[in-house]
């Protein structure tokens, strides 16, 4: 008998389930945001309000749709640090396309992606095919995207036509368009990631990439394909955003890889590749959104946003590693 | 012995989870003798220079030094006593000078604390001088020959003021000319009063340089001899002779040619045709380092070839990774199950479907149901010790963990199948399941390559048999022809009859 009990004890005692919780990433970030949502909520009475809520899913987006590009090349064992400046740099394509050039904005928008999914492409080629290290690769390109972007509009350019704007200035069942993009795009990849026998691939790239090579996965493909996603992702979002601030800025997308790297490893992502699902990044963005939105609701200093979430990154991966370590 | 005993193994056992990795072991080795250990992969050799070197604590039994009795806790304890182990890895830097190799973890230094480059330099000199080895302190490492290098790797357990050296497979990434430097340098040290534990899985040398030779097998003592009162024979039918599984297979083969390899070159292996006929089960022994594996790899475009043709069906093919091998029906399982094989942070059902994704989809789409299904039928098939199937691989067993590699090759089916060491560090009920698995698959018309260190294995396998020696194939037997001790002959580098008889 005391065997039995003890045994149902163990399974259902406080320690597991805190257990449980800590070591499922998505698990342990919806409890933070709910307890964080409730905290708002009875502090600030300005917080569940619909225009607030609508304001902080609207500033999630386009960390939400570079992020899904992201976590899939998280889960295949890599990262890829050129995203900001990529966003950057399709922004100033589709604005020049639009001001200098007079293009019709689909066609500037289609340039601008393109744009993006080439940087992909190069990157990707350099990685698989050559074999540079995805961090070197990424650290070169950040740099060179970057300055590239300061050559071809120098200060910025702020004239742009209406119908541009309007990608991000509509409305559809009364959510702003940004939000609509990024429910499709996270809904759309979340799906294939899970279902598709394609992505699928990309667990078993960052489980194993050797036993994944001999299991007939053309790895260097699929690498070259996942750098393009994400390059092809921050390409849609630079677009956005430049509609949304209806101006292309030199420095729009500086720090977003940092930021993209940080909410998918919220998320349940490991650099060693193998894990994370897009709801994952999803939740970790949101978490990072709503403490930006409490900082400025609450009128403390901005600053303390990055301490709060890293802070939080760090707690979560100590625990995580000394519970595996305990494990053994 | 008329000489002093420098060393004494008393009843050494060691026990490793599911296997005796030495079993009572007793021998001696003297002071300034060349001692040779020999005994087929799994012999017990490496863990006796572990038990040395005080890698591992022995279960029981006990370690005389010198007439002292010694306890060696750990490898600086070693090194204290006066005895190095020069392993096959290479810990050398190569972008790191001679003498900082040799002083790596005790540069000489000068009273304000910094490395004294001239005394180790003159120090390096000294050492170098001692066992005739012209290179200069100041070379960087990574420009000598590999010779050269092992040099340097026992001039640095020398500068340790050794009296025991253990060389590890001294010569496997040396060539043949290479080799005389090293035996020069053995003799020097010999006539310093040095002695040597020299291990190695080619006989030829052994005959040329020890004095003595102890063999292990299954990590029994079973006896030492003098060089000069022995045989090449004698000493290989102490190695070998063990029980043969009693079961053998009925053929499957048909005449029919599925692969034909021409010609096949590289940096690790030279000219080296065969083919592979419908339902065979066509085995590779040879030695560690042979370079069969080597040859597996090319087949499936694994690793660069300079030269060689590739035949399926009678028509040439192009394979230039592993996933046009898979498309021209070839499946490989690589020998290393953990590294190459598995996804061991993933579960059992995942592993199983990995090599077929698409055979588990519809519309691109995977179906869980299916893959579920699949995974059981195997699991029932191959009989699969598991929980359930969504365990995640690294749970299980090594003997599970093969079932689960050759689960899903059955899953991919491929016509041709290369088998990579499939039963290493596998208890031998598994072994035998692994047996029935590989033999069903020829006789529903599977052909297969057996790579095998397992000299039993290969002869209760095989329908014929390929050795190969130093990356060339040194002969072929029928199944009916091969011997243990002809196979052992033929790996150990002897072509012709009248070699085995020196």
């Amino acid at each position: 008998m005391t065997t039995l009990e003890n045994h149902i004890e163990g399974r259902f005692s406080v320690g597991t389930v805190i257990r449980s919780i800590i070591q499922n990433r998505v698990l342990f970030l919806i409890l933070l945001i709910v307890l964080l949502s409730l905290f708002a909520g009875t502090t600030y009475d300005t917080f569940f309000t619909q225009a607030n809520l609508k304001a902080v899913i609207l500033n999630i987006a386009i960390d939400s749709i570079v992020s899904v590009g992201m976590m899939i090349l998280l889960v295949s064992g890599m990262f890829d640090l050129t995203v900001g400046s990529v966003l950057g740099f399709t922004g100033a394509i589709a604005a020049l396309c639009l001001d200098k050039l007079g293009m019709h904005p689909s066609l500037a928008v289609l340039i601008a992606v393109a744009s993006g999914v080439c940087i992909g492409a190069f990157n990707g080629i350099i990685v698989a095919k050559v074999g540079v290290n995805h961090l070197i690769m990424g650290l070169a390109m950040l740099g060179v995207v970057r300055g590239i972007i300061l050559l071809i509009i120098g200060s910025g350019i702020h004239r742009l036509p209406v119908e541009f704007l309007n990608i991000s200035d509509g409305t559809f069942l009364g959510f702003r368009l940004p939000i609509w993009y990024m429910v499709v795009i996270a809904l759309f990849f979340a799906f294939m990631l899970r279902k598709n026998n394609f992505f699928r691939r990309y667990y078993y790239i960052g489980g194993n990439e050797k036993a994944a090579a001999f299991s007939g996965i053309n790895v260097p493909m699929m690498r070259i394909v996942s750098f393009m996603i994400s390059g092809g992702l921050s390409g849609i979002a630079g677009v956005i955003l430049t509609a949304k601030l209806a101006a292309s800025i030199p420095t729009l997308g500086t720090g977003l890889e940092l930021r993209s790297i940080t909410a998918c490893i919220l998320g349940g992502a490991s650099l060693a590749g193998g894990y994370g699902t897009i709801l994952g990044s999803f939740l970790g963005v949101l978490f990072m959104g709503l403490v930006n939105n409490l900082m400025i609701v609450s009128r403390v200093a901005i600053s303390w946003q990055s301490i709060v979430v890293s802070g939080i990154l760090l707690i979560a991966v100590t625990i995580d590693a000394l519970l595996k370590k305990s494990e053994q | 012995m008329g000489k002093q005993s420098y060393i004494v193994f008393q009843g050494i056992t060691k026990t490793f989870p599911g296997v005796k990795a030495l079993d009572d072991v007793s021998f001696s080795i003297s002071a300034g003798e060349v001692h040779a250990i020999v005994g087929e992969n799994g012999a017990g050799k490496s863990t006796l220079i572990n038990v040395v070197a005080g890698n591992y604590h022995p279960d029981s039994g006990q370690l005389e030094i010198k007439g002292k009795q010694e306890k060696i806790r750990n490898y600086a304890e070693a090194l204290d006593m006066g005895i190095s182990v020069v392993y096959q890895e290479r810990s050398l830097v190569p972008n790191l000078s001679v003498a900082e190799n040799i002083f790596a973890d005790r540069q000489p230094r000068t009273f304000c604390g910094f490395i004294n480059k001239k005394k180790m330099y003159a120090e390096s000199e000294k050492i170098c001088e001692s066992i005739k080895l012209d290179v200069r302190p100041n070379t960087l490492v990574g420009n000598l020959i590999p010779a050269k290098q092992q040099m340097v790797e026992i001039a640095k357990a020398l500068s340790n003021d050794s009296e025991l050296l253990i060389l590890d497979e001294p010569t496997a990434t040396i060539t043949e000319n290479e080799t005389e430097i090293l035996f020069r340098v053995i003799k020097e040290l010999k006539r310093k009063g040095i002695s040597i534990i020299y291990i190695s899985h080619r006989l030829q040398e052994i005959f040329n340089i020890a004095d003595r030779v102890t063999v292990l097998k299954d990590g029994k003592y079973v006896g030492t001899r003098v060089i000069s009162e022995v045989k090449v024979g004698d000493v290989i039918r102490m190695m070998v002779g063990r029980d043969i599984y009693a079961e053998k297979y009925r053929s499957s083969l048909k005449e029919e040619k599925v692969l034909e390899v021409r010609n096949f070159s590289s940096k690790k292996f030279h000219d080296v045709s065969f083919e592979l006929k419908h339902g065979e089960v066509l085995c590779f022994a040879g030695l560690a380092g042979a370079g069969r594996s080597e040859v597996a790899r090319a087949v499936i475009g694994a690793d660069p070839l300079e030269e060689g043709e590739i035949y399926i069906h009678g028509t040439r093919k192009r394979i230039a990774n592993p996933e046009q091998a898979i498309e021209n029906g070839i499946g490989y399982l690589p020998e290393d199950r953990k590294e190459q094989g598995l996804f061991l942070e993933m579960a059992i059902s995942k592993n199983i479907v990995s090599g077929n994704l698409d055979s588990v989809s519809k519309n691109q789409i995977i179906n869980e149901k299916e893959v579920q299904r699949v995974s059981e039928e195997y699991r029932e098939k191959l009989r699969i010790i598991c929980p359930s199937v969504t365990t995640k691989v690294k749970q299980l067993s090594g003997g599970n963990q093969q079932k689960i590699v050759f689960a899903k090759w059955l899953l991919a089916n491929p016509e041709i199948l290369i088998v990579d060491e499939p039963t290493r560090g596998i208890d031998v009920g598994a072994k035998a399941e692994i047996y029935r698995i590989i033999r069903e698959l020829a006789s529903q018309g599977t052909s297969i390559i057996v790579i095998s260190s397992d000299l039993p294995e290969v002869l209760t396998l095989s329908d014929r048999i390929i050795v190969m020696y130093n990356g060339t194939i040194t002969g072929e037997l029928t199944r009916h022809e091969a011997t243990e001790e002809n196979i052992m002959h033929l790996a150990s580098g002897f072509e012709r009859k009248e070699e085995m008889m020196v």
